[in-house]
C-alpha cells in the first residue's frame, strides 16, 4: 500500500491519541479514579495504529487488553470508552462491562479478561466475513502471552483449513505479565508458528508504524482476495509494568533493557520520519499534539463528571427479548 | 399423525431453519462426513454446502467461533459431540456466551444468537467422560438458556425456537432418545420456552423429571398404579426459562413433590428447585410440603454396566423417593 501524506499524518495522530489517553489513564489510576485495572500500552502504539488505521469501517478488529490505540484508530469514541472504564452511566455499556467493550458498530470484536479467548472469536468473525461475502477482513491482535494458549492452535488451524480472511497480528512485547518469552515458548520468533498452519509469517519492527501498516495491509488485501490467513509478528516493548498499581515486581527486566527500547520510541521515530520526508513541519506536529492533549483532557473531565449508573442497571440486559 | 424418531425430528428442525434463514449455519465435528456425532445432520451438506460443515476436532474453536460468528451476523448452530466436552470450551460458553449481552449493556439491541447442541446421558457404558448430564453448571451461568426435550415433537418445536432465539441456547439431547419415536405433524410449529408439559396427570405425588428421567418416571408411574399411588409427571422442557408456575400448580394439587435428574445430586438442578419451591411456599405464607430428590450418586459415572446402574437414577430409586414423601 502506498501511503499519502494524509495517511501518514493520520497514523501519527492515531499513535499520539493512543498515547495521550494512555498517559491520562496512568494518571487517573494513580489518583485512584479508575475502579478497576489499567494495562498500559505506552511504547506499543505503532502496532495498534499500524494495524487498525486503514481497515474498512466494516472490517473487524479483535483488540488486546493493553492500551486504547487500536480501538481509537478503528473509530471508537474515546470519551465514552473512558467513561465506561471509569464505570459511568455514559459508557458504552452503562459501566457494566468496563473497558473490555466497544460499540459493535465500530467493528471491534468482543474481548475480555481471559487472555487467548480472542483467537476463536476472531476465527468466528472470519466465518461470517467469508460466508456473508461482503469482502470483510478480521484483524486479530494478540500478545506473546496469549500465544502460549491452546486457543491459538485451534483457531489458527481452523482459519487455515477453512481459508478464513483473518490476519493474526502479534504484539510481542517480550513479557507475559513478568515472564520473559524465553521462559515460556520454545521458539524465539512467534512468526515461526505460521509454518504449522501453512500460512505466511513475517517479523516486523513493531516500533516502525509504517512497516506495521504496510505488512498488515498487505495481509489484509490477501485475505480480502480470498487467499486466506497470515501471521505478522511485531517486535515491540511496553514501557510500563504489566498493570498499574504496584502489584508487579520490576526485577524481571533490567533498567538497561528498558532504556535501550525507549531510544526507539515509535512516536519519536515516526515524527522524525515525517520531518525528514517533508511530510509535516515541527509546528504542524506540535499543533496536533496540543490538540490531542486538549481532546483527552476534555474527554477525561467529561467522563469523570459523568454520573454513576442507577443501581437498577445491575439487573437488566441479561437476555435479549 | 405420522411417527418419526427424535433423530429425524431434530434434522427436520435444522433443515427447515437452514431453508428459512440464510444466516443460519451449522458446524461441528464430522457434520458433513457422518452427520455429526449421532448422525442428526446426515445429508445436510449435500443440500446446503459449506453451511453444514465439518470442523477440526477442536471444541474451543467450535464454541468460540460461534461467539465470533454470532456477533458478526450469522446464527450458528454448533454441535459439541458429548456434553462432557463442553468443559473443554468452558471459557467460550461461560465467560463469553453467557456474559456478552450483559457486559455490553444490551447496547443497540445486542444479541448473540447461538445454539449449542450437546448429547447428554448415561446408561450405555461409555465411561466417565462420555456419560454425564451436566445441567447444573449451565443453569448456574446467568445469560444462557437451556432446553432439554423428551419427545420428537418437543425436540423439533424447541430446536426451531432455539434457532430463532437471540440468546445463546444450550440444547441437550439424550443419547437414549435419538431413536425414540413419536407423533410429529408435517406442518410447521414452534414450542415456546418456559412452558412445562404435564406428561401424566395424577393426584398423590408430583414428579418433576428432567430429560430422560421423564421416561423412567412414566414407567414407574404405570407400575405404581397397582399400589394405588397416582403420580403426576411434569416435564419442564426448558430449565432457563423455567416454568415454576406449572410446578407449583401441580404441587398445589398433590401436596408432595420429588425431583428427578440424571446429573450428580450435589448442587444439582433438583437442589435448586427444592429451594425455589420452599421459597414460593413460605413467601405465600404456606407450610412446606414433603420433598425428595433423585439424582446420580456423587461419583463419576463408572464404566462397568452393574456399577453404572448402581450410580444412575432408576425407576426403583424414583419409587423409593415416592414412598419417602408419601409417609
Amino acid at each position: 500500500m502506498k501511503f499519502t501524506k494524509e495517511d501518514k499524518i493520520l497514523l501519527y495522530r492515531n499513535m499520539v491519541r493512543g498515547r495521550k489517553y494512555d498517559e491520562e489513564l496512568v494518571e487517573l489510576f494513580a489518583k485512584v479514579k479508575v475502579p478497576g485495572m489499567w494495562h498500559s500500552g505506552i511504547g506499543q502504539e505503532a502496532v495498534g495504529a499500524g494495524a487498525a488505521t486503514f481497515l474498512r469501517k466494516d472490517d473487524w478488529l479483535e483488540p488486546t487488553h493493553r492500551g486504547y490505540t487500536f480501538g481509537l484508530a478503528k473509530g471508537v469514541d474515546g470519551k465514552r470508552w473512558l467513561a465506561e472504564h471509569l464505570g459511568r452511566a455514559t459508557g458504552f455499556a452503562k459501566g457494566k462491562g468496563g473497558h473490555y467493550v466497544a460499540p459493535k458498530g465500530s467493528g471491534v470484536l468482543p474481548f475480555g479478561g481471559t487472555i487467548g479467548s480472542a483467537f476463536p472469536i476472531s476465527a468466528g468473525a472470519g466465518i461470517s466475513a467469508k460466508r456473508l461475502g461482503k469482502g470483510q477482513v478480521v484483524v486479530c491482535l494478540f500478545g506473546d502471552g496469549a500465544a502460549q494458549r491452546g486457543t491459538l492452535h485451534e483457531s489458527m488451524n481452523l482459519a487455515a483449513v477453512w481459508q478464513l480472511p483473518v490476519v493474526w497480528v502479534c504484539e510481542n512485547n517480550l513479557y507475559a505479565v513478568t515472564a520473559h518469552l524465553s521462559q515460556s515458548m520454545a521458539v524465539k520468533d512467534i512468526a515461526d508458528l505460521a509454518h504449522g498452519y501453512n500460512m505466511p509469517g513475517v517479523i516486523i519492527d513493531g516500533q516502525d508504524v509504517l512497516a506495521v501498516a504496510e505488512a498488515v495491509m498487505e495481509a489484509v488485501e490477501r485475505a480480502r482476495a480470498g487467499e486466506g490467513p497470515s501471521l505478522i509478528e511485531c517486535k515491540t516493548y511496553r514501557y510500563r509494568n504489566h498493570g498499574e498499581g504496584g502489584a508487579f515486581p520490576t526485577s524481571y527486566r533490567t533498567k538497561e533493557e528498558e532504556e535501550e527500547w525507549k531510544k526507539r520510541d515509535p512516536i519519536v521515530l515516526f515524527r522524525q520520519c515525517l520531518l525528514d520526508e517533508g511530510d509535516a513541519t515541527a509546528e504542524e506536529l506540535d499543533a496536533i499534539d496540543k490538540e490531542l492533549v486538549q481532546e483527552v483532557l476534555e474527554a477525561s473531565r467529561w467522563a469523570q463528571e459523568s454520573p454513576w449508573p442507577e443501581v437498577g442497571q445491575a439487573f437488566t440486559d441479561l437476555y435479549a427479548d | 399423525m405420522r411417527e418419526i424418531s427424535m433423530r429425524e425430528a431434530l434434522k427436520e428442525a435444522i433443515r427447515e431453519e437452514l431453508l428459512r434463514d440464510q444466516t443460519v449455519h451449522i458446524w461441528g465435528e464430522s457434520i458433513e462426513s457422518k452427520g455429526g456425532g449421532f448422525a442428526i445432520c446426515r445429508g445436510l451438506t449435500d443440500e446446503f454446502g459449506e453451511r453444514a460443515k465439518d470442523t477440526p476436532l477442536a471444541e474451543t474453536a467450535i464454541a468460540g467461533s460461534a461467539v465470533g460468528a454470532a456477533f458478526t451476523g450469522l446464527r450458528p448452530i454448533v454441535e459439541i459431540m458429548f456434553s462432557d466436552f463442553a468443559f473443554v470450551c468452558g471459557d467460550e460458553i461461560f465467560n463469553k456466551m453467557a456474559k456478552a449481552r450483559y457486559v455490553y449493556g444490551g447496547q443497540d439491541g445486542f444479541s448473540l444468537p447461538i445454539v449449542v447442541r450437546m448429547k447428554v446421558g448415561g446408561y450405555v457404558s461409555i465411561g466417565a467422560e462420555h456419560s454425564q448430564t451436566p445441567l447444573a453448571p449451565f443453569m448456574h451461568a446467568p445469560g444462557l438458556k437451556i432446553a432439554f426435550p423428551t419427545t420428537p415433537y418437543d425436540a423439533k418445536g424447541l430446536l426451531k425456537t432455539a434457532v430463532r432465539d437471540d440468546n445463546p441456547v444450550m440444547f441437550f439431547e439424550h443419547i437414549l432418545h435419538y431413536g425414540a419415536r413419536g407423533e410429529v405433524p408435517e406442518e410447521e410449529y414452534l414450542i415456546p420456552f418456559g412452558k412445562a408439559r404435564v406428561r401424566r396427570e395424577g393426584d398423590d405425588v408430583t414428579v418433576v423429571a428432567i430429560g430422560y428421567m421423564v421416561d423412567l418416571a412414566l414407567k414407574i408411574a404405570e407400575e405404581m398404579v397397582q399400589d394405588g399411588v397416582s403420580l403426576e409427571v411434569v416435564d419442564p422442557r426448558t430449565l432457563q426459562p423455567l416454568d415454576m408456575d406449572a410446578i407449583m400448580r401441580s404441587i398445589k394439587k398433590t401436596g408432595r413433590v420429588i425431583f428427578v435428574d440424571e446429573d450428580v445430586t450435589c448442587c444439582g438442578v433438583p437442589a435448586e428447585l427444592m429451594a425455589r419451591v420452599y421459597e414460593r411456599l413460605t413467601e405465600a405464607g404456606k407450610p412446606p410440603v414433603p420433598m425428595a430428590r433423585v439424582g446420580a450418586a456423587n461419583v463419576p459415572i463408572p464404566y462397568s454396566p452393574p456399577l453404572e446402574k448402581a450410580v444412575l437414577p432408576s425407576p426403583e430409586k424414583i419409587a423409593a423417593a415416592v414412598e419417602k414423601v408419601l409417609v
